[in-house]
């Protein structure tokens, strides 16, 4: 088990119960914000005042593999699909349990759900080629009051994983229980070749809580962390000598080990904090939920020292509603490198970045090219937001924007920086499968349910039987009125057009697992089935609509 | 000691953790972790709701107290809203009419198929009630339950009030809409059924019309992990199998703890 780090009290029922209780026992925190009058989000009670800029971007540490010679006892190897093919390398325990977090020193520690105690979860630093077992104990409280479930189940979101290791909505289990998962870390496989195919590499991925109707409150009390995926190409070091290497700004902080680092995670989520700064969630709200506090990486409005020298920033949305649109408070411009983890032919040179639930952005900013004189800038907001429907289409003045991280630039001290942006990065996997079919898929509304081709969910009833090694055009579309962010798992599409005009130039090129249907959209992908049998979900990842079933199923089959 | 998890206007010799212990009861043959319970409001501390359609007022045990509508139901026999409903009860509430054209019946069907799955379960702890939206007489309710098989089954009650007494308890449970044209549109009136145990303030919604298992499984989830009813035909259909901790010892829940101060800039 790594170290909790800053900020966290940890409770997984195994032996920390003694500090836990010592901890808990002295508050002295009384309530005066009792009156909830359930009105739209909008007119909620409005977090306490936090200073901002109070403390430093925090980052949680990597998991750390099990040593070879404590191996995870009674695996069943047999669950897995292709195990004997793709064996572990290493093996990894992660326990679900409370414990509490406080994001800003103004706030309270509040019950929180983490992984390993972590908000947001340690960091998992994986590698192509490398295959690893993962087992996630439920430690939670069986007894848990207010919002939340006790019940979870992990699914690593872009993950091409076989579904008996997907972590989809059906597969949640209760406290005292465990999981296996099988996380082949293979490419998505040519099937032209039958080989895995490089191009199909992912980066940035993170897991998170995918318990079935209760996603939403889970993700939000904390059940959320980066996965980040490293092959020969995108090899994290910046003085990488393989020829073959990108050698963008590397090294991804551990814990408290932030020097010389400069591969970020940022998450980006936004949380309601009661009169004394405890964590509040809306559990009848049906809409969307937003809050008004920005956090990144679990923290209330941090601040990071930044060199002059590039940096890769990995930007998450990890919602559970707001969408944004992320700028620099100076409007300078960044390299912007990867859709949702994937890397993308060439660098494309941005101002901004919007991201729907669950959409990440790679990008590399280059402080260097700031003039001496500059000292600090911001990563703003400048979506405009007001309810869990989805962004109103207006963009806020940059002064009006909502900041959410302070860089504060540290003076020119001879730095060397070996890292680059290549002009060239990954290519797009060829769309050589001739089409078998092509779906619709209309994510509606009717009497206040959600709906997809008219239908409600029904976990039992396969809406589309893909069969493997063919490919298919699905057609995404939506009505009026609603945002709809929706996702697919363990295929990865590539986005073919949306609202009938390409997408080449744009950022919504390449592959997407994320796919944010503003209303009336449309967006059309092409999509293969390769490499698993069984079932998948696709559903909305504004998190309040999914819990409320806005999903369906598919299925691979031979 | 503080309950974090929403705000509560005053101290009172009681903790969430020893309200919850106090309400442990054996029903069935199983704990039911306070859902059996059946607190009047006597019982507790007399609050004032605030104004605002919707209303409640979280309690310093973390439970939620709604305004005290009176309702009548099928029968004729007068309830309160938050005295004999809500209090310390496991319930799944939908907002339904006798004379609805269009998902009402639909939505009865498929919620009986739900009960059906829980019969060993229902009446007692678990109630099912519907609301009804257009003001309709005991005869007209009884008529309509009566006609798709679920009058007289133990737990499952339709009732009826003033228009402003559903309409605050529809937006209470998270089914208002902003636009009050669509607010008070009887055709496209929520299909949403609302899930409550409310000794643990546990909330959840799903389609009433979508799957009975999901529904049902969703119901027994209101219940703590380690007191939920065993219901075998209600298992979903997992993609892989999970096992059980050796030497687990179960958790409690945690209490939050107050703002570690003002920071020093």
């Amino acid at each position: 088990m790594s170290d909790p780090g800053p900020n966290s009290v940890f409770n997984s029922g195994f032996g920390r119960r003694t500090f836990l209780k010592g901890s808990a026992l002295t508050t002295g925190a009384f309530f005066i914000n009792s009156k909830f009058t359930h009105l739209r989000l909008a007119d909620e009670p409005s977090s306490p005042f936090t200073t901002p800029w109070a403390q430093p971007l925090a980052f949680t540490p990597y998991n750390v593999p099990l040593p070879a010679f404590e191996p995870l006892a009674d695996v069943n190897f047999d669950n897995f699909q292709r195990y004997d093919e793709l064996p572990a390398a290493h093996q990894y325990k992660v326990q679900i349990c409370e414990a509490l977090h406080c994001p800003h020193p103004q706030l309270a520690f509040s019950p929180s759900t983490t992984y390993n105690g972590m908000c947001p979860g340690p960091t998992f630093m994986m590698r192509y080629g490398q295959p690893v077992i993962t087992r996630f104990e439920n430690c939670m409280p069986p007894v848990m009051p207010s919002y939340g479930s006790c019940d979870v189940v992990t699914h690593v979101h872009n993950g091409h994983h076989a579904p008996e290791s997907d972590g989809g909505p059906w597969d949640l289990y209760s406290p005292g229980i465990y999981k296996d998962h099988h996380w082949a870390n293979v490419y998505a496989s040519d099937l032209a070749t039958g080989q895995p195919d490089s191009r199909e590499a992912k980066g940035t991925l993170f897991y998170h809580d995918h318990c079935h109707d209760f996603t939403g409150a889970n993700v939000y009390r904390g059940l959320a962390g980066f996965f980040l995926l490293f092959d020969n190409f995108d090899s994290g070091n910046e003085n990488d000598t393989n020829p073959d290497a990108f050698r963008l700004p590397s090294g991804v902080p551990d814990g408290k080990r932030v020097r010389n680092r400069y591969d970020i995670p940022l998450v980006i989520s936004d949380r309601r904090y009661d009169a004394n700064g405890f964590l509040v969630f809306n559990t009848m709200e049906m809409d969307g939920q937003l809050g008004d506090k920005n956090l990144i990486n679990g923290r209330v409005q941090p601040y990071f020292e930044v060199e002059r020298r590039k940096y890769r920033f990995r930007i998450l949305n990890s919602g559970i509603s707001r969408f944004y649109d992320v700028w620099f408070s100076n409007g300078m411009t960044f390299q912007y490198i990867a859709n949702d983890g994937n890397m993308i032919p060439a660098p494309m040179t941005l101002q901004n970045v919007k991201l729907g639930v669950a959409e990440r952005a790679d990008i590399v900013v280059d402080f260097s090219q700031l003039p001496a004189t500059t000292t600090e800038i911001y990563l703003v907001n400048r979506m405009e937001q007001t309810n869990g429907r989805g962004p109103t289409g207006n963009t806020l003045p940059m002064n009006a924007a909502p900041k959410l991280l302070k860089l504060i630039i540290r003076p020119q001290t001879g730095i060397v920086d070996n890292s680059r942006v290549p002009t060239a990065l990954r290519e797009l996997p060829p769309m050589d499968v001739p089409v078998a079919r092509t779906r619709d898929w209309h994510f509606d509304r009717s009497n206040g349910m959600w709906t997809v081709n008219g239908q409600l969910f029904d976990e039992n009833r396969c809406n589309a039987a893909c069969k493997i090694g063919t490919a298919e055009i699905w057609n995404f579309s939506t009505a009026g009125g609603w945002a709809h962010p929706v996702h697919n798992h363990m295929e990865e599409p590539r986005v073919l057009s949306r609202n009938g005009k390409s997408v080449v130039g744009t950022v919504m090129q390449g592959r997407k697992d994320a796919h944010p249907l503003y209303p009336g959209d449309e967006i059309s992908v092409y999509i293969k089935f390769r490499d698993w049998l069984g079932k998948y979900p696709m559903h909305c990842h504004n998190l309040t609509h999914e819990d409320h079933a806005m999903m369906f199923r598919w299925d691979v089959v031979p | 000691m503080s309950s974090p998890h929403h705000g509560v206007p005053e101290r009172e010799p009681v903790t969430r953790r020893s309200a919850f212990g106090g309400l442990l009861l054996p029903a069935a043959g199983i704990l039911l972790g306070g859902c059996a319970s059946s607190l009047k409001s006597a019982s507790k501390p007399e609050v004032e709701i605030p104004e605002g359609r919707g209303a409640f007022v979280m309690r310093p045990d973390g439970t939620r107290a709604f305004r005290n509508h009176e309702f009548v139901d099928q029968d004729g026999n007068k309830v309160r809203f938050q005295d004999d409903l809500v209090e310390g009860k496991i319930f799944g509430a939908t907002f339904q009419y006798a004379k609805c054209k269009g998902i009402c019946s639909n939505m009865t069907e498929q919620m009986k198929k739900a009960y059906d799955l829980m019969t060993p379960i229902m009446g007692n702890p678990v109630q099912f009630y519907m609301f009804s939206l257009a003001g309709d007489s005991p005869a007209a309710m009884k008529e309509f339950m009566q006609a798709r098989g679920v009058y007289g089954l133990p737990g499952w009650r339709f009732f009826s009030g003033t228009n402003e007494a559903i309409t605050d308890i529809r937006w209470a449970f998270g089914f208002g809409d902003p636009n009050e044209e669509l607010d008070q549109n009887l055709a496209g009136h929520t299909g949403m059924v609302r899930f409550c145990n409310h000794s643990l303030d546990k909330w959840s919604a799903c389609p009433a019309q979508g799957s009975p298992e999901a529904t049902a499984r969703l119901m027994v989830r209101m219940f703590p992990a380690n007191a939920r009813p065993q219901l075998p035909n209600i298992a979903s259909k997992a993609a892989a199998p999970t096992y059980r901790m050796k030497d687990w010892v179960p958790a409690k829940p945690l209490e939050g703890q107050a703002a570690p101060g003002t920071p020093s800039l």
